[in-house]
């Protein structure tokens, strides 16, 4: 078998000829062939034509990939048939001899060579093409030169003999001549979650040193699904073989830092990543007045914002916040610095009362009703997005400055409220940019990935920040580092611009009801039968370099599957907030001990050791214990209460037991 | 596959090719184009039908027998030949006719037809030499192409001259051509191989192949019939599956065999000879003959397993068995 192989590299087998008749004839673009009926030519099949008269004095080679395929006998009507086998047909496996049958492909043309003059495809032998022949039919020659290398493998062409890596061109793919991934088919099948994964480890592995660093920024939208990135998982040989023959290592992700909001307690992450021994890094994500006002309009809907609500933002984001704020003629002397949720309803409470109080119906051109309004929605934030925003102003953010090249970072907001989701989505979409603008994130390039877009940036219904946003990251991403990894059921369902942008487009096993809208009409029906019958584990790839589509085979993830994660690290249990805090801590000092937490905690409130809490994690002290001592209210010396005995206004006398 | 293309090598002799010759070498004589219309539906049809008595080798009357047993697969190959007859030009009124003959044997191979050997192509063109003036002869002779000399076959000095008999004297030369290819390949198959060859036609035009146990002749046409009066309503009454009594077939001047009629088909409220073959075989020597009877029935299951898949859209799909078709459907790709 092995010289056979050997002997097909040398000297490629001829597996059908090239045939073309005036009714169906070949063009530039498309040919058609047979085969004998044993060949191992598929849908999907990359071949190579030979011709056989030289132009300009130069034999053409072309490589086409079988779009289409046709079997038919000699039979005129099938009706010839049954009564060829008397209306049985159990008769017809005893007939001595089968009819001549034909297996005809058409083939769409990937490259000629030589690519000038382009001529319709000459007749001529037809072989499969082999590593070489892929390389050059998909124009990866030119990007996989020593030096120059921008590949990045995406999985395994195979067909008869031949097993080719194919690579995607990391300018096209991270840009900046085109970037962006979407991928899309159904659920349930391994495939979309799985194939971004892998694709971030060989975009990891290849990413050329000459390109400068790259991370990645994930949201977990649905269950475990990325909650296990750096664990590693169960890979079999054959797909230890497509690591291999990619040349990236079967290992999980090296750097993952996991954040997630806390639950509405304020000291349970909430995220399926609970158990204890994985918390290492899992850090709280949570936010304070500053960074919500500046998406407020993500939380508020046209209805809430309208022009004087937008304006008393506004007002409130330049003139009120992180800032001394008075008004002699409303509220005298009272000074005002609002830094938390809490600062702001203060705020709030007064001015309000003042212009109650002088009966006024405004209040610097604000109506008193519009900053009810903007009270009502703005205070409602801490409440619906409770555990991500605080009403203390309590920060935990991801590193925007000093991102780390290779790392993944990922923000599970599988549990969240989706207002709480989408005020996520655009504050670190939005940050991202910004310190890619700077030039100051720490990393060149960031993969963001997310999933469900035919939520998040749906092709029809009302405009919303996150899908504007989304669009801008699709349209202008490129040119920042900013690349859009995005995942889907339905393609036909996303925003036209967000999935056009991409410039690889992948597909898994798809719906058939998806492949009869329009977008899938230049796929040829066996091409569609395909997608709808696609095995686990294989794709089809859309890059700028092909110039049609081709089936790739790649390998499960190294890493943990999210149902496999939560089997063998289960959620822990809701803690209780003394197991709460020495967990926080402890992920800075593993010495601290149960009690001395819990002694603490005795003394204060809840919301003061939360706070001590959060102030410890930001700040990671060296003496962990003290320092979250120190962030506790003072405790006021107990004071005892004498009771004042009153004076009887007369005594009574002894023996009068009615006191009269 | 290797195609024997034999007479003209390295000349391309197409019908095609020759008109062009033909055109460029006959200039300035008295020709005229020719036409694309095939001829050969024209000889076999004019043919007379008539009866033929014939020794019965089986014994007792001409009577119709139930062929006993399941059919049986065991025929490994079948042969058969192709001719196509066309007129390339007209010289002085006389037709230059363009013949192409070929023969294939096409082997079955876990029940799918693969070409055994090669098969032969010949073209030529068949002329009446002694009817065509110098200046065309001369002409003819320039064109490198092969003429086959149909005036030949003249018999006297009564010369037919009328332009359709010599017309169909060419198609008969074709059509011996195309008999002398099929032979050819049969003869190879006879001294090569063992098996049994289903052949298209008779057997008795060679003598190598009319004696050879592998070699089975199966006849569609029937504008001899062997049977006369009763025997002759016997034979067209014959039910599928059944055979007549098995007689001798000895013409002049060519090898006797053994022949029988054989039903495939149901012909009921059908032409009497729908679905009626005659099969021949290598008559048997003296000591063999009372056991005839039973090797017709050997070879009848044979053939009548051939009876599926149909040979459908071919008009004679009642007499003609699949593999004879496969023959034909690939000497007309080639040829």
């Amino acid at each position: 078998m092995t010289n056979d192989l050997q002997n097909d590299r040398q000297q490629p087998r001829v597996l059908g000829r090239v045939v073309a008749t005036e009714r169906r004839p070949n063009t530039p673009h498309e040919f058609h062939f047979w085969t004998a009926l044993d060949s191992p030519v598929g849908i999907g099949t990359i071949v190579r034509v030979d011709g056989g008269t030289p132009v300009n004095g130069v034999i053409p080679h072309i490589y086409g990939i079988v779009v289409e395929g046709f079997s038919y006998t000699d039979l005129q009507t099938p009706l010839h048939d049954v009564l060829g086998h008397d209306g049985s047909p159990s008769a017809a496996a005893h007939a001595p001899t089968q009819r001549t049958e034909i297996r005809l492909y058409t083939a769409a043309v990937l490259r000629q060579m030589p690519e000038e003059p382009l001529q319709p495809v000459p007749m001529g032998e037809v072989s499969l093409a082999n590593d070489d022949d892929v390389s050059v039919a998909l124009r990866m020659d030119g990007y996989l030169k020593e030096g120059s290398r921008t590949g990045i493998p995406i999985g395994v062409y195979r067909a008869g003999g031949t097993d080719a890596p194919i690579y995607l061109d990391a300018d096209f793919l991270l840009g900046p001549e085109a970037a962006h991934l979407n991928i899309s088919g159904v659920s349930g099948l391994a495939t979309k979650t799985s194939a971004v994964e892998w694709i971030l480890s060989s975009v990891f592995a290849h990413f050329p040193a000459q390109k400068g660093s790259v991370a990645s920024v994930c949201f977990n939208v649905k269950g475990p699904d990325l909650c296990f990135l750096d664990q590693a998982g169960d890979i079999d040989d054959a797909d230890r073989a497509l690591y291999e023959k990619c040349g990236v290592e079967p290992e999980p992700f090296e750097n993952v830092r996991y954040y997630a909001p806390f639950k509405a307690d304020g000291f349970t992450l909430n995220t399926l990543r609970s158990n204890e021994a994985l918390s290492e890094n899992v850090l709280p994500l949570t936010w304070g007045l500053r960074e919500v006002l500046q998406y407020a309009e993500v939380l508020l809907n046209k209805d809430d914002v309208d022009a004087k609500a937008d304006a008393l933002i506004d007002f409130i984001r330049e003139r009120v916040v992180d800032r001394e704020f008075s008004d002699p003629d409303l509220l005298g002397a009272k000074r005002h610095l609002v830094r938390s949720f809490a600062d702001l309803e203060v705020w709030f409470r007064d001015v309000l009362s003042a212009v109650e109080r002088t009966n006024k119906e405004s209040w610097r051109t604000h109506h008193v009703a519009t900053i009810r309004k903007v009270r009502n929605r703005l205070s409602n934030i801490s409440t619906r997005c409770a555990g991500l925003v605080t009403d203390a102003g309590t920060v935990s953010d991801l590193p925007f400055g000093s991102f780390e090249d290779r790392t993944v970072y990922v923000i599970d907001v599988a549990s969240l409220e989706e207002d709480a989701q989408d005020l996520i989505f655009a504050r670190v979409v939005t940050k991202l940019r910004e310190h890619l603008e700077k030039r100051d994130l720490g990393v060149n390039h960031v993969v963001v990935f997310v999933d469900e877009l035919n939520k998040y940036a749906p092709g029809d219904g009302q405009d919303t920040y996150v899908r504007k946003m989304l669009l801008d990251l699709a349209e202008r991403g490129r040119y920042l580092g900013l690349v859009l990894f995005s995942a889907q059921q339905f393609r036909s369902q996303v925003h036209r611009r967000v999935v056009g942008n991409s410039g690889t487009a992948l597909y898994g096993r798809m719906d058939a009801d998806e492949l009869a809208t329009p977008g899938y009409a230049v796929l040829s029906p066996a091409v569609k039968t395909k997608l709808a019958t696609l095995e686990k584990g294989q794709l089809m790839v859309r890059h700028p370099h092909f110039t049609q589509p081709i089936f790739v085979r790649f390998p499960r993830p190294a890493v943990m599957r999210g149902r496999d994660g939560v089997e063998r690290f289960p959620q822990a249990s809701d803690l209780s907030l003394d197991a709460a805090i020495l967990r926080s801590l402890r992920t800075l000092d593993p010495s601290i001990t149960i009690n001395a937490v819990q002694e603490l905690l005795m003394l204060h409130d809840e919301q003061d050791v939360i706070r001590a809490r959060n102030a410890t994690m930001r700040e990671q002290p060296k003496d962990v214990l003290k320092f979250f001592r120190s962030q506790l209210r003072p405790l006021i010396a107990a004071q005892p209460v004498i009771r004042q005995v009153a004076a009887p206004i007369k005594s009574a006398p002894g023996d009068d037991p009615y006191g009269f | 596959m290797q195609v024997v293309e034999e007479l003209v090598a390295a000349q391309d002799t197409s019908f095609r090719a020759v008109q062009r010759q033909l055109a460029l070498h006959l200039f300035g004589t008295a020709t005229s184009a020719g036409s694309d219309a095939a001829l050969d539906a024209f000889i076999s049809a004019s043919e007379p039908p008539r009866l033929s008595e014939a020794t019965l080798i089986e014994s007792g009357p001409m009577r119709s027998r139930k062929v006993p047993g399941e059919p049986e697969v065991r025929f490994a190959a079948f042969l058969d030949g192709t001719q196509s007859s066309r007129i390339a030009r007209y010289s002085g009124g006389i037709a230059l006719i363009h013949g192409t003959v070929a023969a294939v044997v096409r082997a079955r191979r876990d029940r799918r037809m693969v070409t055994w050997e090669s098969p032969i192509i010949r073209h030529g063109l068949y002329a009446p030499r002694k009817h065509l003036d110098r200046a065309t002869n001369e002409a003819l002779d320039r064109t490198g192409i092969h003429v086959v000399d149909t005036s030949i076959d003249d018999a006297g000095p009564g010369l037919a001259v009328h332009p359709f008999a010599l017309r169909d004297a060419a198609i008969n030369r074709v059509r011996r051509a195309r008999e002398a290819v099929e032979q050819k390949l049969a003869e190879q198959w006879c001294e090569n191989e063992h098996d049994p060859l289903f052949i298209d036609g008779g057997l008795s035009g060679s003598e190598r192949v009319a004696v050879s146990a592998s070699s089975v002749g199966v006849v569609k046409s029937h504008r001899t019939l062997y049977a006369e009066g009763t025997a002759l309503q016997t034979v067209l009454a014959l039910e599928a599956g059944e055979r007549s009594s098995v007689f001798r077939i000895a013409p002049a001047k060519r090898v006797p065999v053994a022949s029988w009629y054989l039903r495939l088909r149901d012909a009921h409220a059908r032409d009497p000879m729908w679905g009626l073959v005659r099969v021949e075989i290598a008559h048997p020597v003296r000591a063999d003959e009372p056991r005839i009877g039973e090797r017709a029935d050997e070879v009848s299951r044979w053939i009548l397993a051939e009876a599926s898949p149909l040979s459908i859209p071919d008009a004679r799909w009642d007499k003609m068995v699949y593999g004879v078709r496969d023959c034909e459907e690939f000497l007309e790709a080639i040829t």
